[in-house]
């Protein structure tokens, strides 16, 4: 389970992935021996008996937006793991100030792939050995290795695979290519796109560029997270034909004079009715019916749905031309420098905790999707597992996290499989080079 | 405090009203405005139905959250209603979704807390402002600075001042620190507004009877003062209780209720706000209904028992 | 003697907490705000290249200039509402309980949060909530009215919602202050009400009025989340774009348009307070 176990190799010096990845098998094995009686169908109460015990009176603070640090995941790893998770949270602004501004009032920080590049630049964080993560060959080779289906990710923006590794403990800097010391693990990811009421769109939307068709004249809304809101502009504006961008995650001044030019005019025409900042209000804004198209989370589709009314999640594959595509997003946590002995090892069963299955089920059931389906299947009925993940027709109705109805018998989760939609990423959330002119300018098109 | 009386004009009698009496002559006004019609009734119900409309607007759109808190489990944040029950006010306690309870439990105390400490600094501040002291005037341009200093970074400042001395924030450390740097303004300032009024004369008599400075302060000073004493306590409260900018980073490790409220809103929409609200406003005016009550009921009991002086 | 030293004592604990939570941490602005920002890192220096930057910039007139339209107007409904309510309150209503009561009703929805109340004007303003349904109904619109919801209707309506209550509390105070017997002697000298009004009441309430007025200016000048909500994204405010700067820890910029905003208002209420000199109506002959 943890290092004492493990057969006395000497770590090898590089990441020779092939060879880790046979002693984790044989690792996993070992383990699975002891607790494969808990993970198989058994209620999750049963997992680590032995190490309840040592960590008794330890509070680990886990600080994050509320989309990835649920409240209800943290209480379920308390009772789990016998050590008391305390979780705090706060929006994504006020997050990485608080970690770059008070870092020891924070044990585990969970972040976006961009923050990542953020907080290491900053020295915030230590190494995760990923010898010591149990499931990490589990984790989905879009973070490992950035291959996905045969094909590479897109690297437009900053995709995890790039941040993730890093060159050792101290966690100096981020490295490219795989390596034993990671700087966070990813523990929910999706892929958005626009979100529309067929009722009132009245036909499909698959293509970025509905988001700005004048026949949407005042029902359209986009988000108004400046690095993020505006890839979906630019997405917008590259399906329409406006320009093709180099990296959409990187811009260039002119190309983000394009762009922001582009809202500016849209907004003047009064093109958008609203542009939120929080779930609620995309949420709001769809089922109000203020708004009919609109750049949407999934699970915000989900929140749709849940209250009867038709929502649907746009899906943006890329087409044949290299348009459209999906804006890929991921959170993870990392460790904070300051973690060390006993705390270090409680972190360490919390991280892997969040592998074992029961979150991974959890999240899949809002809409997310956890880097270790293997596991999170175990948790899941085949039919639900075969909705959200796989992307087949629901064998059985479909319930949220909270038991409402979701998903008739027959519907197909909007999007398709997972493969579906991460072998079609477009970008991923970023943060540019030219971050500071570009908050400039989206302020003046807020402003305008 | 005398009560308004209504002011009959007509052409025959001068207005009449309680203290008409002792009041000083006064110049006779060259025009008389003319009116045999009860000014009262005119004035009184346009300003009545101009409060009622206030109130209406005040309200409105908590009667919106009142109805919508009883929405069934597919309730939204907006109309059409969904079902009815009970459903959101069990979420609200259960804490499912975001741990409000535990943030009402924080952010209750420490109003109290900011609420107390304000009127006594504020009122000791407004008795150290009589005298023109060396370094008032500065202490006064900070006080109005630290209205003006936008919170949030304000609140940025205090974390980052906290971590570098090494101290752990937390909401009853540096979250009060930062609500009073919020109230403590409002205070001094009502305060000024008060002692502006305030006639020394009513000192100089309680001294000449002999009363000591506490005396004198106790029973002389701080009745006068109280109803702004009561704004002052109204205004830290308030203010304590929603205070956002500052309290995002100040907080510490547990989030203080407006804190709690917004980074629910990133995850979720949940009429549980509206639940909140409605069960917030219930216990207000329980509250006041009871304090109201035992008032009166103590003004009745001194107005019947016999006087002795 | 002690009383020599008495003031100093009485101002200590507001200086304690001023020192240690206002002037440090702007200190620490102040100093951050000459910093160099260079991608995420924040480099100690000595640069005017943040102020430079801020005041060169058309973006910051536009949002000064729109927080300022957005401050004249709640300043200007919330003075008019809270002038005559309290008006209404302490001089036409006859039981004292019943006008306390009464205030305290129009107290009572600040314990509710904030963030609560403006999300529920959602349901009143939107396309299908109960003010156009309403208006619907009546016949007296033909179409949703869209101009309720995410404009600068809507922002200054919130501002008035939610602040107003700090006009009418020091109009209040002031107003409950004045001496009957005036009142009764302008009546008698035959003044109309309305005279009455503009020459003894509006005078002895000038220090209510600009106290009220500092509130409520400094309340909107100094927001970021209300805007945001209520414009619907649609509006920035100086404050939310501090609050865009510091998401990408961009520190040097934002702490540079803090410490220019607390100039400016730090400015404009010391000429406020000229007006009515409050300190001056404060200080006693010693």
């Amino acid at each position: 389970m943890n290092d004492e176990t493990e057969p006395s190799v000497a770590p090898p010096q590089e990441a020779d992935a092939a060879a880790l990845s046979s002693g984790r098998r044989r690792l996993l094995k070992a383990a699975a021996a002891t607790v494969g009686t808990a993970l198989a169908g058994v209620p999750i109460a049963g997992f680590p008996q032995i190490m309840k015990r040592d960590f008794q009176g330890i509070t680990l603070r886990h600080i994050g937006v509320s989309y990835a640090v649920q409240r209800e995941i943290g209480e379920q790893a308390s009772k789990d793991l016998g050590f008391k998770i305390e979780m705090q949270n706060l929006d994504t602004s006020a997050s990485i100030t608080r970690f770059v501004t008070q870092p020891s009032s924070v044990d585990i920080a969970d972040m976006e792939g961009w923050q990542v590049k953020v907080a290491m630049a900053r020295g915030l964080l230590q190494g995760i050995d990923s010898k010591k993560i149990l499931e990490f060959d589990g984790i989905l080779p879009i973070f490992t290795t950035g291959v996905y289906e045969g094909r590479k990710i897109s690297r437009q923006g900053i995709s995890p695979y790039e941040v993730m590794y890093t060159d050792g403990p101290e966690a100096k800097k981020i490295v490219e290519g795989q390596q034993q010391w990671l700087t966070f693990l990813p523990q929910v990811f999706n892929a958005d796109s626009l979100g529309y009421r067929p009722d009132k769109v009245g036909r499909e939307v698959s293509e970025w560029k509905d988001l700005i068709d004048p026949k949407f004249s005042g029902r359209a809304a986009i988000l108004d997270i400046p690095n993020i809101g505006i890839m979906d502009a630019a997405q917008a504006l590259e399906s329409r034909g406006d320009l093709v961008y180099g990296n959409k995650g990187n811009m260039t001044r002119k190309e983000i004079d394009t762009t922001i030019d582009a809202l500016i005019a849209l907004k003047k025409k009064g093109h958008f009715r609203a542009s939120w900042s929080t779930f609620e209000q995309s949420v709001e804004l769809m089922a109000s019916g203020e708004v009919f198209i609109q750049s949407m989370w999934s699970p915000a589709v989900t929140a749709v749905l849940e209250k009867g009314i038709p929502c649907v999640y746009a899906p943006v594959g890329i087409k044949p031309n290299g348009k459209e595509g999906y804006r890929g997003w991921c959170n993870g946590m990392s460790l904070m420098k300051h973690l060390s002995g006993k705390k270090l090892e409680a972190a360490y069963e919390y991280l892997n905790w969040y592998y074992s299955g029961w979150q991974g089920a959890y999240v899949a059931r809002h809409g997310y999707y956890s880097p270790v389906p293997r596991t999170a299947k175990l948790q899941m009925t085949s039919a639900e597992f075969e909705y959200w993940y796989m992307g087949k027709p629901a064998a059985e109705i479909i319930k949220s996290d909270h038991g409402q109805p979701i998903g008739a018998v027959g519907s197909v989760r909007d999007g398709g499989s997972l493969a579906q939609r991460f072998s079609n990423i477009a970008c991923w959330n970023t943060v540019m080079d030219e971050n500071q002119y570009m908050v400039q300018r989206w302020n003046e098109f807020k402003a305008a | 405090m005398s009560d308004a009386e209504p002011i009959m004009r007509n052409s025959l009698s001068l207005p009449r009203s309680a203290t008409a009496a002792a009041s000083p002559p006064r110049a006779e006004r060259a025009a008389r405005v003319a009116g045999d019609v009860p000014r009262r009734a005119w004035t009184f119900y346009a300003l009545a139905a101009f409060f009622s409309a206030y109130v209406l607007f005040l309200y409105g759109p908590m009667l919106c959250m009142y109805v919508l808190s009883f929405q069934g489990p597919q309730g939204a944040l907006s109309f059409p209603m969904r079902g009815w029950s009970l459903h959101w006010f069990q979420q609200l306690w259960s804490g499912r979704t975001a741990d409000l309870a535990g943030a009402i439990s924080r952010s209750i105390p420490l109003a109290l807390i900011v609420m107390a400490i304000t009127v006594v600094f504020s009122v000791a501040a407004g008795l150290g402002f009589r005298r023109r002291v060396r370094g008032s005037s500065a202490i006064f341009y900070a006080v109005i600075v630290s209205l003006t200093a936008p919170g949030y970074i304000l609140g940025i400042g205090i974390g980052l001042m906290f971590s570098l001395f090494g101290w752990q924030t937390s909401w009853f450390s540096s979250a009060l620190g930062a609500h009073l740097s919020w109230t403590l303004p409002f205070g001094v300032l009502i305060t000024f507004a008060v002692f502006g009024r305030f006639n020394g004369a009513y000192e100089e008599a309680a001294r000449d009877l002999g009363a000591s400075p506490s005396q004198t302060l106790r029973m002389v000073v701080l009745p006068i003062l109280a109803p702004g004493i009561i704004a002052i306590a109204l205004f830290g409260f308030t203010l304590s209780y929603d205070e956002f900018a500052r309290t995002l980073q100040t907080t510490g490790p547990s989030n203080t209720v407006p804190i709690e409220i917004w980074s629910m809103t990133q995850n979720v929409t949940s009429p549980a706000i509206y639940a909140l609200g409605t069960v917030t406003t219930a216990v207000s005016f329980l509250f006041i209904g009871t304090a109201l009550a035992a008032v009166t009921l103590i003004q009745r009991r001194r107005a019947a028992a016999p006087r002795t002086h | 003697m002690l009383a020599r030293y008495k003031p100093y004592l009485q101002l200590a604990p507001l200086t304690a907490v001023l020192l240690l939570f206002v002037a440090a941490p702007l200190v620490l602005v102040v100093v951050v705000s000459f910093f160099r920002s260079d991608g995420f890192d924040t480099i100690p220096a000595f640069t005017f290249e943040n102020y430079h930057a801020i005041l060169s910039s058309g973006l910051t007139a536009s949002l000064y200039l729109k927080m300022i339209k957005y401050a004249a107007m709640t300043w200007a409904a919330s003075l008019v509402i809270g002038f005559f309510v309290a008006y209404f309150l302490v001089f036409h209503v006859r039981n004292r309980n019943l006008a306390i009561g009464l205030f305290l009703v129009c107290t009572v929805p600040f314990w509710t949060s904030n963030v609560i109340r403006m999300i529920s004007w959602m349901p009143v303003l939107a396309e299908q909530g109960v003010v156009n349904s309403a208006l619907l109904k009546l016949g007296l619109i033909r179409v949703p009215l869209r101009i309720l919801l995410f404009s600068d209707f809507s922002v200054v309506l919130a501002y008035v919602h939610l602040f107003t209550i700090f006009m009418i509390v020091p109009i209040f105070n002031s107003m409950s202050r004045i001496d009957r017997n005036l009142f009764e002697a302008a009546l008698d000298a035959g003044a109309s009400r309305l005279d009455t009004l503009r020459l003894v009441v509006l005078p002895l309430t000038k220090s209510g009025i600009v106290m009220g007025s500092i509130f409520v200016v400094t309340l909107v000048m100094g927001d970021f989340y209300v805007v945001k909500v209520m414009s619907g994204g649609g509006s920035a405010s100086v404050v939310s774009a501090m609050y865009d700067n510091v998401s990408t820890l961009l520190f040097p910029p934002a702490a540079a348009s803090a410490v220019i905003l607390l100039l400016i208002l730090t400015v404009l209420i010391a000429i406020l307070t000229r007006f009515v000199d409050v300190r001056q109506e404060l200080v006693q002959q010693p």
